[in-house]
């Protein structure tokens, strides 16, 4: 096993043993895998857009093949750090103004065609289905997307959802009853939304179990116990050597 | 106190530790139960199978690692499945946290399946733009990314050889662990340039996705773990995915249990407490 490999093993184990410490109680050892994560994560991102933007780009096309259209946009992201310049920080509209007008231009109408306009077509189904023979024909496999009772599903779930968020007229009567209705459907969708939520949350658990479960193999050195056991030691010391915290309310 | 108010008033750490078992004997010890595979995952599945050799599979990785556990065994299923149809596969991210990550992903899986860089994939990394970048791949793929990943010229890979925009590309899929990922590919890709569209995704966006879905705007979708299990039962690859099922189900199962006891002790305190909140003697 290269070292490289073990020694990431040894980093992902105690950087995730360090993080499982806070449901424990919060910790020194949890501080320093945060603070970590969160250095990495930016001091990656910097490097990554440098190397992407700035060299490959801009400075590559540039200097090898003479493309010096390119300080154009470079010199409207250059109006950004403008901001920094109280005298000058006008010229920075500019550079805002650019990106607000080309982000709404290009999105705008994919957004109304793919969100608005395909929603609405898929949206309104027909009914009642044909048959080969011709005549009208109700299917009723709720399993089936494409059925007939889930086209009505979908009808009465958007017209009442609608309805509840429909605040010009008081919810009395008929439109009281829509209105519940349409509670009725977002409760269901947030008892989904919510059930995925914990679905995913398990899955990350399982994920660094595994981890953690391969990276106690000998062939790791036996990463996870030894740091398990170190950060349980770390724990019990920190917690012995913590002062005494004031009880009561008072 | 009464024992359903101590009940409700348990040390949380108690319920991590349930938590935490029953995570954890199932992956130590598997039973292996059955995976039943859905319309969704299979839609991506069957498209992939119907792609004859040397048709052009884009895979775009839009999650970093802390979406790892979920999407990366998503990522090795359909690389598998797409190396063995002998797909000529084009890698990429429009997330730069996730760069080395799918790189890892696709040196690995393609050292695997015998393939070879610039040959028969080619992973071109992270560009800026999101929108502007797929659009700019719309018109010309080698504008938006002049070099690969390891800075080699793509107009002079032999993997790339024809595909001039994404027009050429045969699908898409894009695995997301939010914006930017599925819904970008959609609104700035496929609706404009009618390309094929399927998705991965995590289990906490797969809710939003599957309007998407059945209106036929991606004819396929992997939702979480779950889903990730479900495509190696379909390429009959056992990975990571299908090994966690277990402890999914079991950790389910005990979420389900909690919630169930905590209503029903919540049930008891409020009958115990009587209408005016005080408790009955």
């Amino acid at each position: 096993m290269p070292f490289e490999v073990v020694l990431g093993a040894w980093v992902a184990t105690g950087l995730t043993l360090f993080i499982f410490t806070f449901l424990y109680q919060d910790n020194p050892l949890f501080k320093l895998a945060e603070h970590l994560y969160v250095g990495v994560s930016v001091g990656y991102t910097i490097v990554k857009v440098y190397d992407t933007v700035i060299v490959r780009l801009l400075y590559e096309p540039m200097v090898n093949q003479g493309d010096w259209s390119l300080l154009i946009p470079l010199g409207i992201g250059m109006l950004m750090l403008a901001r920094y310049v109280p005298k000058i920080a006008w010229l920075s509209r500019i550079a805002f103004a650019f990106i607000v007008g080309v982000g709404s231009g290009l999105a705008i109408p994919r957004v109304i065609s793919s969100y608005i306009l395909k929603q609405v077509e898929d949206t309104v189904r027909p009914l009642v289905s044909l048959t080969s023979g011709g005549g009208p024909t109700f299917t009723y496999a709720l399993l089936d997307p494409a059925s007939n009772l889930n086209a009505l599903v979908l009808l009465i779930g958007v017209v009442s959802v609608l309805f509840y968020f429909f605040f010009s007229v008081e919810h009395i009567g008929p439109v009281r009853v829509a209105a519940h209705t349409g509670i009725l459907f977002l409760m269901i969708a947030f008892g989904a939304a919510f059930g995925y939520t914990v679905m995913a949350r398990m899955s990350l658990l399982i994920g660094r179990f595994t981890d953690l479960i391969e990276f106690a193999d000998p062939r790791y050195g036996r990463a996870t116990l030894w740091l398990l056991v170190a950060t349980v030691a770390t724990l019990i010391v920190s917690r012995v050597r913590r002062p005494e915290q004031p009880t009561g309310g008072e | 106190m009464t024992f359903a108010e101590r009940m409700l008033h348990i040390d949380r750490r108690i319920i991590f530790l349930v938590i935490a078992v029953c995570t954890l004997v199932p992956l130590l010890h598997p039973v292996g139960l059955a995976i039943k595979v859905s319309p969704e995952v299979r839609g991506v599945h069957n498209y992939i199978e119907s792609l004859p050799e040397g048709s052009v599979f884009l895979l775009s990785m839009d999650f970093d690692p802390a979406s790892k556990p979920e999407l990366h065994p998503q990522a090795v299923a359909l690389l598998r499945h797409a190396f063995r149809k002998n797909l000529r596969v084009i890698g990429m991210t429009l997330w730069v946290t996730g760069t080395g990550m799918a790189d890892l992903v696709f040196s690995q899986v393609a050292q695997e399946m015998g393939k070879v860089n610039g040959r028969d994939y080619a992973f071109l990394g992270w560009s800026p733009g999101v929108g502007s970048l797929i659009i700019t791949m719309g018109q010309d793929l080698y504008k938006a990314f002049p070099s690969d990943y390891y800075n080699q010229p793509t107009r002079e890979l032999p993997v790339l050889k024809g595909i001039q925009t994404l027009r050429d590309v045969n699908y898409v899929v894009s695995l997301a662990a939010g914006t930017a990922g599925i819904e970008s590919w959609y609104v700035f890709g496929k609706d404009k340039y009618k390309f094929e569209l399927g998705g991965g995704c995590t289990g906490v966006i797969a809710p939003g996705l599957y309007p998407l879905l059945r209106s036929g705007q991606i004819n396929g979708l992997i939702g979480g773990l779950r889903g990730a299990a479900e495509y190696e039962a379909l390429i009959d690859r056992r990975g990571r995915a299908m090994a966690g099922m277990d402890a999914q189900s079991a950790t389910h199962f005990a979420i389900i249990m909690l919630v169930i006891l905590c209503n029903v002790f919540y049930l008891f305190t409020r009958t115990s407490r009587g209408p005016s909140g005080q408790r009955r003697g």
